[in-house]
């Protein structure tokens, strides 16, 4: 019996540090040269929208915020079995802090209108924080459940497994409800040879592409500007130190075989005191 | 534990908050205090003491037993406690409730606001922090108190200069740099930092403090979620924040079955566990509860043994204070080479079953020499 449920997923497009490319000589980002991909985190958000969609039923819409190229991540999420997408660009965005970056979210979300359950990564790998989940959830005045690793619905109700230290818990919620998956959730599967070519296809044909995905600013959805990018951010980047070198101590063993290199290392160093119980 | 918490007090308690606290939200997992806590108390009492302002904290909970004495032994001046059946193990929205009832019932609210950077913690702040529409930085690495003078023109309202903000400190990820992060013209402003990374101070069981009954109230709509269970794993290996050696993988992995050859590796040494870098849990090689570094925990084992690592700031933030470093990588120039104790430039997968080998041999050495001996 399916039951139709509103599906968001908000992605990020985010620079790919494992790259070389657009990393500068003193280690800062030009994110402009970096090269750019979907959040790692956000793929497991992904896999739980898709999976909450093929077993129940129901639309995925991914939601993202970002300049304008962010619209590839909107395109691959779309790949993946996506129904729609929308990007939030907007140049009143720039140094935007997690605060602000929740409420511009959550002026998208009142605009794209009715959901059962929003799915976001744990973090994403540029900002690191896991603010922006739980932050739009007291936006939106919304039950959360973070660190998720596996969940079913029964009866209406997210059951849902949390990491916490040392264990996790198992909760239950009545939707609409916000949950940040944790990569500890299944990996998102392939892309499916129907959903390329239909992107494909999409990508020949842009009037019908903007059905699917739209680019919206600010002014369409609503948003206080006061509230946004640097001026709605109470956080703000005061200072930047390079962080120091230390060692230069290191015993380097190198140039000969493993074999001899290990030898070396037994003979040089204390660690065969650890192999034995103290 | 029954015993009811000491209670010195039931009063309003807008008499007792003049400006400028710190506030440490205290976190327990059914009545076990976190060590995190501590290490906030450790790290607010250093902040309050600079300002000259008393150091708080609130726990939130059910029949809490000796908790709230000992956050004052461990330095808070004054405790505020929520005892509550609904509170019984963490659900965000009745915390977040007392939180911010809390909060607001304050003639002013706390300068400076902590948590731990734990499943809870980074659960919690930032509900509290949209709520006030006040600052938040995840995963501080140092925390001070120091002056600030704005003078961007983009907000005329906030240029100013500020004698006391919160210099809440991380590096920014990916970059060999630090970034001191603030916002002074909103109170309380928040911060996180990882479980390890703050030093606690010694418990004091001469230190006075105040423990306050906090009076609790909740809505329908907090009761939203419910917890079914809360499950410890206890027999799944040796902690890592608690090993005496861990054996840590990165990207030089190369697969995810490489991992096999760590925890090979892991067995020649007791108290032992397997880490990971972050890349390789984003890519799903080893779960996140093994992520060493900034985002992972903060690690200081006796032996840390870090493979196919580079030692981006990320990671290098949570295992440099391991006692000894001994770094495998087949880069020479590889970071981490800068601060290990000791390097082997080399293929993991020839080097690796070669220590294996070799440690194996000096263990069964040993063994027969004990054998020699005893006899």
């Amino acid at each position: 019996m399916a039951r139709s449920y509103n599906i968001f997923v908000m992605v990020k497009q985010v620079p790919d540090q494992g790259s070389k490319a657009g990393i500068n000589p003193d280690g800062t980002i030009d994110r402009a040269r970096a090269k750019r991909m979907l959040n790692p985190f956000d793929r497991y958000a992904l896999q739980a929208a898709l999976h909450v969609k093929k077993k129940y039923g129901g639309t995925v819409t991914a939601i993202s915020m970002g300049p304008p190229p962010a619209v590839e991540i909107l395109l691959e999420a779309l790949e993946h079995g996506v129904d729609r997408g929308f990007l939030l660009s907007d140049r009143r965005l720039a140094a935007s802090d997690t605060l602000a970056t929740a409420y511009a979210l959550y002026k998208v979300i009142q605009y794209v209108g009715k959901f059962d359950f929003i799915f976001c990564g744990l973090q994403t790998t540029d900002g690191d924080t896991a603010q922006v989940g739980p932050q739009l959830a007291e936006r939106l005045n919304l039950p959360q459940v973070t660190y998720c690793e596996d969940f079913s619905i029964e009866n209406e109700k997210l059951h849902a497994r949390r990491i916490i230290e040392g264990g996790y818990q198992k909760v239950v919620v009545d939707p609409p409800v916000l949950v940040t998956v944790a990569n500890s959730y299944h990996p998102l599967e392939y892309k499916s040879f129907a959903g390329t070519y239909r992107v494909q296809q999409l990508q020949r044909n842009p009037e019908e592409l903007g059905k699917f995905i739209k680019t919206i600013d600010l002014d369409l959805v609503g948003a206080d500007i006061e509230r946004c990018g640097l001026k709605g951010s109470p956080t703000i980047v005061a200072a930047t130190e390079k962080v120091g070198e230390i060692g230069g101590s290191c015993v380097v063993h190198q140039g000969h075989s493993p074999e001899e290199l290990v030898q070396e290392l037994l003979k040089s160093s204390s660690i065969k005191d650890y192999l034995v119980a103290s | 534990m029954t015993e009811e918490a000491p209670v010195v007090a039931e009063v309003d308690v807008s008499q007792y908050c003049p400006k400028g606290e710190v506030l440490v939200v205290a976190e327990h997992i059914l009545g076990e205090l976190q060590p995190v806590t501590l290490e906030l108390l450790g790290a607010g009492r250093l902040l309050a003491d600079k300002m000259e302002k008393p150091l708080i904290s609130i726990v939130m909970g059910h029949n809490l037993g000796d908790i709230p004495q000992r956050l004052i032994e461990h330095g808070a001046d004054r405790v505020y406690v929520a005892d509550h059946p609904e509170l019984e193990c963490y659900r965000t929205l009745p915390y977040r409730r007392v939180v911010c009832d809390f909060l607001e019932s304050l003639p002013e609210p706390p300068h400076t606001c902590l948590l731990g950077s734990t499943t809870t913690g980074r659960d919690l702040a930032p509900r509290i922090a949209a709520h006030f529409d006040t600052g938040l930085t995840a995963d501080c690495t140092e925390l001070d108190i120091g002056p600030y003078e704005h003078k961007s023109k983009v907000d005329p309202s906030k240029i100013g200069l500020y004698p006391n903000c919160l210099y809440a400190i991380r590096p920014s990820f990916g970059e060999s740099l630090k970034a001191r992060i603030l916002g002074p013209w909103k109170n309380p402003q928040m911060a996180t930092t990882r479980p390890g990374v703050m030093i606690p101070l010694k418990s004091d069981t001469n230190r006075k403090g105040e423990i306050i009954k906090l009076d609790v109230q909740f809505k329908e709509e907090d009761s939203r979620l419910s917890v079914a269970d809360t499950v410890r794993e206890i027999a799944k290996g040796v902690k890592l924040t608690e090993a005496d050696v861990i054996i840590s993988g990165g990207y030089g992995m190369g697969t995810k079955e490489g991992f096999n050859l760590l925890y090979e590796l892991a067995k020649c040494f007791p108290n032992s566990a397997v880490g990971a870098s972050r890349k390789v849990v984003d890519l799903g090689w080893i779960p996140y509860q093994h992520q060493v570094g900034q985002t992972g925990k903060t690690v200081r084992p006796k032996l840390y043994i870090a493979c196919g690592i580079s030692g981006a700031i990320q990671h290098r933030v949570g295992m440099s204070k391991s006692t000894m470093i001994l770094a495998i990588n087949k880069d020479a120039d590889a970071p981490i080479f800068k601060f290990a104790h000791h390097g082997i430039v080399g293929d993991v997968y020839q080097v690796l079953p070669e220590l294996i080998k070799q440690f194996k041999a000096v263990q069964s050495g040993r063994e027969v020499e004990a054998v020699v001996s005893a006899h």
